[in-house]
């Protein structure tokens, strides 16, 4: 067995455990579920349980046989693909303050240089995205997108 | 055969408003379906919350994603041809003979040739579906409660076919989307479910945040990860009209490839990749004499071509009369509906027909505009595939935001999307398909909805099930469905050792 098909197969292996552990954690939740009245015979719980159970069968077959999983990026491609989801939390924190057009910025110039652009490039590519989006969004289409508070 | 649905739906799609949307959705579907990595479904996912956000009507907002379904099957090959990249799973078996085309200087050529047998296939799979939508739609009338949930048993059952060899991982996430739909307020209960006293999840997790979620945060980071492995655009189209012989000699082709995409496409599970990949198999059994199939053989090309559009007309007919996706896209549509709070099922075409007439008159008209837009714009089509990553994925990001933002100004709707995309991108690294989840969830709340009022209205009484001929059939049908993939898997390994040397 090559090293890349065991790193494989391992990640499957625990990718099946997180899912059991899902399903576990789900079935309590869903045996605990307080209501006062159920209008029909099931209530509220029975489908979460039933969910549970059914999901935990399955991850044991998954776990038996985990099939083709594809490696998992590591060094710098693991900084790039943590970096996107990074970009997205930031401008999301921004959008409110810093209003659309500058968090869209900061989005689209980050993401653009993590893609591979050069730094000039992706910031003149990040201008016209902000240009171009709140141009279609808020006045062609009308779309609520915020002004920003610190402009007032 | 009553057909007023239909002609009530072209009064519907050949309004100035609907015309202009079809020809935005084309055009934006063309465009869609022509960069590789991103397929309808991804197209479909980003215009959804615009559309709703814009308060386009229903019927208005179904003849957009429509015409980007459809645009996305024509522009898929575009790709395929031109860098031998498919634009999506349905133009995969179009590059085998599509990108010899073209290393032959004949791009131009294919490209019209395709063209042509993608509005074949359009307009037979539209015509069946203007057919037979009726035929099943008064088949499936007199559905209860227990109908309806076996119906859905039936869905789930047919999943099997749609990532046939890894049935479990397709039925896990089958289970995740269904276990995603039970979050929220329990409405005959008036329980909360797995809230966690977050008042944004009392009406339970949208499905904009999802679908979008799954589909084009995930995307955009597996495109970071396959970026490094770079294309080829061939630039030099050579003549842009076919040949007359090329053409006549796929007229056939094209016709039975098309019947046979609408078939494949009616059945639930069954998508375009499957469809294709039978109708080139089919073509090149009965048609390659010459050994000229893979080597740029126009039969080759016209056959995956006419199928994949003529499936994804098919596709429709279990959404629209069953409320059955047919596929992942189908699915997606169906959750548009849901938005609008429409109910799809046996009673939609009784109950809106102008919502499934619209949508067929617009698949007519569509494939009409389609063919208009690809024959002369097919440069500034192919001129799509050289904007580069680090431009366009910036683009899909802003679009998913602004998507998911607009539908409640909400930052947290943003950050949930953010997260079902990081667990997307997991499960597909895992080789998980995310169209199962998609479906369990558009299909889980009317699942447990219908099963909790069949069992009030028996009080308690499981035999309810299985009371009504319509549901014995549908048991029958589900059993058959989920065995189906087991006894061919067994048939082919049969084979396999029969045919290997001893």
């Amino acid at each position: 067995m090559s090293d890349k098909t065991k790193s494989t197969s391992l990640a499957g292996r625990v990718g099946g455990v997180c899912l059991l552990a899902l399903a576990v954690a789900y079935g309590i939740g869903g045996s605990r579920i307080e209501y006062a009245f159920a209008s029909d015979p099931l209530g509220p719980r029975v489908m979460p349980v039933a969910l549970a159970i059914v999901l935990g069968i399955l991850c044991l077959f998954y776990l038996r046989k985990p099939g083709i999983a594809e490696a998992f990026p590591t060094g710098p491609l693991l900084v790039k693909t943590l970096a996107v989801p990074t970009l997205i939390i930031i401008a999301v924190l921004l959008l409110e303050p810093l209003g659309f057009a500058a968090s869209i910025f900061i989005l689209t110039a980050g993401v653009g240089w993590v893609f591979g652009a050069p730094l000039r490039k992706a910031l003149i590519g990040a201008a016209g995205h902000a240009l171009l989006w709140w141009f279609v969004f808020s006045w062609l289409l009308e779309v609520y997108l915020p002004k920003g508070t610190l402009f007032g | 055969m009553n057909l007023e649905y239909l002609w009530g739906g072209f009064s519907v799609a050949l309004t100035l408003q609907n015309l202009t949307i079809g020809f935005i959705g084309c055009f934006i579907g063309t465009m869609v379906g022509a960069l590789p990595a991103i397929g309808p479904i991804n197209g479909i996912a980003l215009l959804l919350p615009i559309a709703y956000t814009m308060g386009l009507p229903p019927e208005s907002t179904m003849i957009l994603l429509a015409s980007i379904y459809c645009g996305a099957e024509y522009g898929g090959r575009i790709s395929s041809i031109l860098l031998n990249v498919p634009g999506d799973a349905g133009a995969v078996m179009s590059a085998i003979d599509g990108y010899p085309l073209a290393r032959q200087g004949r791009a131009g050529e294919a490209l019209m040739l395709s063209g042509l047998a993608s509005f074949v296939g359009g307009m037979i799979g539209a015509t069946g579906l203007a057919l037979f939508a009726p035929l099943l739609a008064g088949l499936a009338t007199g559905f209860g409660p227990a109908e309806y949930f076996v119906l859905m048993v039936f869905a789930f059952a047919t999943l099997g076919s749609m990532v046939g060899s890894q049935p479990v991982k397709t039925l896990i996430g089958c289970t995740l989307g269904l276990m995603l739909a039970t979050v929220g307020l329990d409405a005959t209960s008036g329980a909360y479910r797995f809230t966690f006293n977050e008042p944004e999840l009392g009406d339970g997790i949208e499905f904009v945040v999802l679908v979008i979620g799954l589909f084009s945060i995930s995307e955009a980071l597996i495109i970071l990860e396959n970026q490094a492995s770079g294309f080829t655009v061939i630039r030099q189209l050579g003549r842009m009209i076919a040949r007359a012989d090329d053409i006549r000699k796929s007229v056939g082709t094209a016709l039975r490839s098309a019947v046979m995409g609408f078939v494949v496409g009616v059945l639930p599970g069954a998508g375009a990749s499957v469809s294709s990949a039978i109708a080139y198999t089919t073509a090149k059994r009965l048609s390659d004499t010459e050994g000229t199939f893979g080597k740029g053989d126009v039969r080759g090309l016209a056959a995956p071509e006419a199928a994949n559009n003529a499936t994804a007309c098919g596709a429709f007919v279990p959404m629209l009369t069953l409320g059955v996706p047919g596929s992942g896209t189908t699915a997606v549509m169906l959750g548009a509906l849901m938005l609008y709070n429409i109910q799809p099922g046996p009673m939609l075409l009784t109950e809106r027909p102008e919502i499934v007439g619209g949508l067929v008159a617009s698949l007519f008209i569509g494939n009409i505009l389609l063919l208009i837009l690809n024959l002369p714009l097919v440069n500034l089509f192919a001129r799509v595939l050289t904007v580069p990553n680090w431009l366009l994925v910036p683009g899909i990001l802003v679009l998913s935001i602004v998507g998911v933002y607009s539908t409640h100004a909400s930052s947290f709707s943003v950050l949930l999307m953010l997260g079902i995309g990081m667990v997307g991108w997991l499960l597909r690294k895992l080789g998980f398909d995310m169209a199962p989840i998609i479906l369990g969830f558009v299909l889980g709340h009317v699942m447990e909805i219908n099963l909790r009022n069949a069992l009030a209205i028996s009080g308690g009484d499981i035999s309810i099930l299985f009371q009504s001929k319509i549901s014995l059939v549908l048991w029958v049908l589900a059993a058959a469905m989920a065995a189906l993939p087991v006894f061919l898997s067994r048939r082919a390994k049969k084979r396999l050792k029969a045919t290997a040397p001893a």
